[in-house]
């Protein structure tokens, strides 16, 4: 094992870590320790990936690979399952430190989701999918969060927040969010 | 006895266990269909194939299930009812092609598949006149070589996942994937694993539209143009059924032809692409005849055919042990027959043996599982032993000779400078591993006083002999092949041998000085007379499924286009 | 009305997260009951008379869902809780799992002992962070208590649980979707037959059932058919076919009303009640133009047909395609149809899987046109092309492999149907939406 290996960093300043693999040892462990918990191996597949892309920021293909090597699939079979969700991200465009999902859905839209999109939009200064320039925010658009009754409503990775209606709870995020 | 009722009319399908689309083929009708394979899973997702499914009670009344029913998925009983054109079945199959259709581009012109395409051909007898779309298609970018002889055309993709279930299912290699989903998903390979596993070609015939394409035929023909005759592939023992498509003497395309007692309803690639050579403009095109000293001279088929008849003559009347003729196992069962009994025809001590036998490596079993080793259950096979016909020229060997001796025998006596006179028999396809004779054995042949050889191409070997026949490929002439498990099956000419030659069949019959043309239904039927163990082949046909051990063909008809000659 | 919440009983009460709390509420008791003195069969029989219709979307009758398991099976059995709640504007799952994951997993351990499960997985949608993170704790909890894992409170019932997260796929709603998915797949709902029960999850037997109904599992067990069957409405005795709207149901209330939140009541209750008595009515003084009674794929309902009752039966009567999951979200009377309609075309075209082809095209079909509906470009056929193709998408005309495409066209339908003057206006005036053209990236 190579002392000098940075794996355990985090994406710094929106560039990532780990631009080769092997898979951190500990990754691999916490992968293989999914394997009892079902039938076969494929089913590990959703919670290797979301291991990964938590750690990393971004499933890269070489991670895909090794996850194949471990569940006895194909790299295209992993990449199958990856793709559908839009979930996970690649190398060319991975998570900065957080994700901020502002829903689209009806009950958000009826009272401002689609205007508060567009407020972080411009207060950020990024299109959707976008990550902002110092690598702290991704925007996104989710549908419906199950957050309705505090619409409209984002989601800070994958916790809730409730009822942005007003620009200051804008303003309050986006601080929050940049001094993490 | 199961009796299915296919738009009124009744079809009995024994006790086979089928589905609609199969029982509504039994009874000649067409059930469209994109997604539904017999050698693949059922996943029911093109929608095509709804039909209006019912049942016929025994008070002879009809109960119609409510809503349509995909054919593939539904199995048939005694008693079912399939109603494939009825308002509800017609609306269902208009409104599938109308979304088929919605972003499918308008490439007829410029695709391949014109003329074997399933969209074109339901469209036009399934479909509407006018689409109602008016907004902008999809234009997905194309994925030109995702393998060394694929092609996708991404925007035509009618996403009916064939291809993807081929890979994981058939060959196991898992190469095709789809990515993404609803209106925005394609089928992709993962960077860096191209689809290059044996089979991968299977799935350019699968796909129902142009979306994946083989390069080796990307825009070389249009199908209407191409003649097409029922053959098999020559590469190996598996002795796939095939397609032989051609044009004006020119092969263009092997495609495999379901067969479910040869193969099955796949082929390999190395069979499916290793025809170019029989398009070679570097083959030999006549005979050609040794001139005094090192030269030689273009000659007639008739002064080559009486000059090997010379030769054999003065070295058979000298020492008939000194004869030889080597066969080769890509002969057909026809040919061995004819150069056994003019061999033999010099007297029983003439020797004949079995050339040598290509083998690569080992049989290769498919599906394979994630690390490359086959899987349990196999469905396909790509035998090493690469030639088609063995177990058909051993039959005549062990016939005319009593046993089949292997072409070592030769070596070892043509190391003892006991070799006089000898006929080489061709057809060995060019590999690129080298020519089939031994280069360290090549010398050695100028000990013959006679030698007579069938090649392709000049080479070391044709530079030793007195007379050189062009070998006719597979591809143009008739004949029978036994495959590894003695299927017998016939294979067609799609093309004259090149130039002057005639076939190699030919070359024998005159050799023997036999009147008439090489035919191969009269050979059958003699040779089924004179050799017990190809008794199958008594009636001359052998229909298009062939015949194993112990079966007889089909009799020849009347109305057949091949009339057989007495 | 004097209804006392049960499956809220405890959300927003100190300390309703952990099995300590949960058992000074009297939690587990009732498991503890029915390992000593019943047999699965007998609590299967229990929730099958008590007449419970799951809460996810389609009320197929529980026990009877049950029954369906085939006979003797060696096992292994699944049970997959249906966590993945992606129907737009419904959210109680996410509150019951957040606020009070011992009832949960209570009813889940419940309904395992009924079938016989060996392995429940609990599939939860990525978007629940906090309420993936509450039952894991509640799960470990159990672990440790012997609630779960080898010889329940010293019977000899084993159960394990775990925890599957999802990715951010609504088709992962789907029963067999959703089994997909936890294999490891891409999440193409299967073609039926083979059901779950007889062929699901790894091609065992399974069930899959929603966390409002297993909660309601833990009640019906604890206080019996009699209390369960005085909640909500008993079958219609003209109608043969009606299997009742018994037990409470939880409501989500949305969108333009003062007080959006959840609310429990029994089945039955009308969006109008919802609506002015729950929610707080109307906002800024506005009156109602209609609702989404039950998520997206139920339809719209017009204000003067508020006072539909909310049970498997009412919504139907309106032209709605069900109860569905019960949320209701208020449009008022400025709110543009078109720009509904177009918001719930969007999600169907970005969630549609692809498999099958009326779907895959069909709501993309849909969604170009109420694109350009909303920039003011309609033509005059666009409403007869979306019409018929609401109409013929789905698993009723018998087009498609699962339901998304029914969901995808009733909005469609109803919308043109019970607005049809409103989109006329917007064809003959080649207005545009006023909504703002907005920074919305396509699909992925």
């Amino acid at each position: 094992m190579n002392p000098a290996n940075t794996h355990s960093h985090p994406a710094e300043n929106g560039k990532p870590a780990c631009s080769s693999g092997p898979l951190p040892a500990k990754l691999r462990e916490q992968i293989i320790a999914l394997l009892p918990r079902y039938p076969n191996k494929q089913a590990v597949t959703l919670p290797a990936l979301h291991l990964v892309q938590d750690e990393l920021r971004r499933v890269p293909l070489w991670a895909i690979r090794e996850i194949a090597g471990i569940l006895d699939l194909s790299p295209a079979e992993v990449h199958d399952t990856m793709s559908f969700y839009g979930f996970f991200r690649t190398d060319e465009n991975p998570l900065g430190k957080t994700r901020l999902w502002v829903c689209r859905s009806l009950a958000c839209q009826l009272r401002g989701g689609d205007e508060l999109l567009a407020e972080f939009c411009d207060k950020l200064g990024v299109a959707p999918t976008q990550t902002t320039a110092d690598g702290k925010i991704t925007l996104e658009f989710a549908e419906c969060i199950g957050a309705c009754e505090g619409a409209p409503a984002v989601m800070v990775d994958d916790t809730h927040r409730h009822s942005l209606d007003k620009p200051e709870k804008v303003d309050a995020l986006i601080k929050e969010l940049r001094a993490r | 006895m199961a009796t299915v009722y296919v738009n009124d009319e009744p079809v009995d399908i024994g006790d086979a266990k089928l589905n609609c689309v199969q029982a509504a083929e039994k009874a000649g009708v067409l059930i469209p269909h994109y997604c539904y394979h017999p050698a693949l899973s059922v996943v029911a997702s093109c929608r095509m194939c709804l039909v209006e499914v019912g049942e016929k009670k025994p008070d002879g009344t009809i109960a119609m299930q409510p809503k349509v029913v995909p054919g593939c998925q539904t199995p048939v009983k005694d008693g079912t009812v399939i109603v494939t054109r009825s308002a509800k079945a017609k609306d269902a199959q208009e409104r599938t092609l109308e979304s088929l259709l919605l972003n499918h581009p308008l490439d007829c012109p410029v695709c391949d598949k014109a003329g074997e395409c399933s969209l074109q051909d339901y469209s036009f007898a399934f479909g509407k006149a006018e689409s109602r779309m008016q907004d902008e298609k999809k234009t997905p970018p194309n994925k030109p070589a995702i393998g060394d002889n694929i092609d996708l055309f991404t925007d035509r993709c009618i996403m009916c996942s064939r291809c993807v279930r081929f890979t994981r299912e058939i060959a196991g290699t898992a190469e095709l994937h789809i990515t993404h989903r609803g209106d925005h998903a394609e089928i992709d390979v993962f960077p860096g694993d191209p689809i290059n596993n044996k089979l991968a070609t299977n799935v350019v015939d699968l796909c129902p539209v142009g979306a994946l394409a083989s390069r080796d035929f990307l825009y070389t023909q249009r199908v209407w143009n191409l003649k097409t005759v029922d053959s098999v592939c020559p590469g190996c023992s598996t002795g796939c059924s095939i397609h032989l498509d051609g044009n004006k003497g020119v092969v263009y395309r092997l495609r495999p032809r379901t067969n479910p007692k040869a193969q099955g309803y796949f082929m390999c690639d190395e069979g499916r692409l290793g025809y170019h050579y029989a398009n070679s403009a570097e083959r030999l095109r006549e005979p050609l005849l040794r001139t005094s000293g090192y030269g030689w001279s273009k000659s007639t088929h008739r002064e080559a055919v009486q000059a090997v008849q010379l030769g054999f003559n003065e070295n058979s009347l000298r020492n008939i042990t000194g004869v030889w003729g080597v066969l080769s196992p890509f002969m057909t069962v026809e040919e061995a027959y004819l150069l056994a009994s003019y061999i033999k025809g010099f007297g029983r001590e003439a020797r004949l043996v079995m050339g040598p036998v290509p083998v690569v490596g080992e049989d290769d079993r498919y599906p394979k599982d994630s690390k490359g080793n086959p899987q349990a259950k196999t469905k396909f096979t790509i035998r090493a032993e690469k030639a088609p016909n063995r177990l058909g020229v051993a039959a005549i060997l062990e016939h005319f000779h009593g046993s089949v001796v292997g072409f070592d025998a030769f070596l070892e006596a043509l190391d003892k400078k006991q070799v006089k006179a000898a006929f080489l028999a061709g057809g060995y396809l060019p590999n690129g591993k080298g020519h089939w004779f031994p280069a360290a054995a090549i010398e050695k042949l100028s000990t013959l006083s006679f030698l007579a050889v069938q090649e392709f191409f000049t080479s070391p070997l044709s530079e030793k002999a007195q007379v050189v026949f062009p070998s006719a490929s597979w591809a143009e002439k008739e004949g029978t092949y036994l495959n590894h498990a003695g299927l017998a099956q016939e294979i067609h000419w799609i093309s004259a041998p090149p130039g002057e030659s005639r076939t190699d069949g030919q070359v024998y019959l005159d050799l023997l000085g036999r009147t008439g043309l090489m035919r191969a239904p009269q050979l059958r039927r003699e040779i089924a007379k004179a050799v017990p163990a190809l008794a199958a082949l008594s009636t001359g046909l052998l229909g298009e499924q062939g015949v194993l051990p112990g079966e007889t063909g089909p009799e020849p008809s009347k109305l057949s286009k091949r009339i057989p000659v007495a | 009305m004097g209804y006392e919440p049960v499956l809220l009983a405890r959300v927003g009460k100190r300390d309703s997260l952990s099995l300590e709390g949960y058992r000074r509420d009297g939690g587990y008791t009732t498991l503890a009951r029915v390992l000593k003195e019943m047999t699965g069969e007998q609590v299967t029989d229990q929730v099958k008379n008590s007449g419970l219709r799951g809460r996810g979307g389609a009320g197929f009758p529980t026990g009877l869902k049950w029954t369906f398991l085939p006979k003797g099976h060696p096992g292994p059995i699944y049970l997959c809780v249906n966590v993945d709640e992606s129907e737009p504007c419904t959210f109680n799952n996410r509150v019951l799992v957040e606020q009070d994951p011992h009832q949960v997993l209570e009813g889940i351990i419940l309904a395992c002992y009924a079938f016989k499960a060996t392995t429940a997985y609990f599939y939860i949608r990525y978007e629940y962070g906090t309420g993936m993170r509450n039952m894991q704790k509640a799960i470990n909890e159990a672990y440790a208590a012997g609630l779960l894992g080898k010889n329940i409170l010293g019977s000899s019932y084993s159960l394990d649980v775990f925890v599957h997260r999802g990715a951010g796929a609504y088709i992962c709603g789907e029963e067999t979707g959703l089994i997909e998915s936890l294999e490891g797949k891409r999440a193409w709902p299967r073609i039926k037959p083979p059901f779950p029960a007889i062929e699901g999850a790894f091609r065992k037997p399974t069930i899959v059932n929603n966390p409002e109904t297993l909660a309601n599992v833990v009640h019906i067990m604890k206080n019996g058919i009699d209390w369960f069957k005085s909640i909500g409405v008993p079958p219609d005795p003209k109608n043969p076919r009606d299997m009742g709207s018994y037990g409470p149901k939880l409501y989500c209330i949305s969108g333009h009303v003062n007080k959006p939140g959840l609310v429990e009541l029994p089945l039955g209750v009308t969006v109008r009640e919802l609506v002015d008595k729950h929610a707080g009515g109307v906002w800024k003084g506005k009156k109602a133009k209609g609702c989404i009674p039950g998520g997206n794929s139920m339809g719209l309902m017009t204000e003067k047909e508020f006072d539909t009752p909310m049970d498997f039966n009412g919504p139907g009567r309106v032209g709605c395609l069900g109860l569905g999951t019960g949320a209701v979200t208020v449009f008022d009377e400025d709110t543009s149809i078109v720009d509904v309609l177009h918001n719930l075309c969007r999600f169907f075209q970005h969630e549609s899987c692809g498999q099958c082809t009326p779907c895959r095209e069909g709501t993309g079909w849909m969604f170009k046109i109420m694109d350009r509906l909303k920039a003011g470009r309609g033509r005059k056929e666009d409403l007869a092309v979306l019409e018929e193709v609401a109409d013929k998408i789905g698993i009723m005309p018998g087009t498609t492999i699962c339901g998304l495409a029914d969901g995808a066209g009733w909005p469609v339908k109803t919308a043109i149907r019970k607005y049809r003057a409103e989109f006329e206006q917007y064809l003959r005036s080649g207005q545009a939406s006023k909504a703002k053209a907005l920074p919305l990236a396509a699909a992925h």
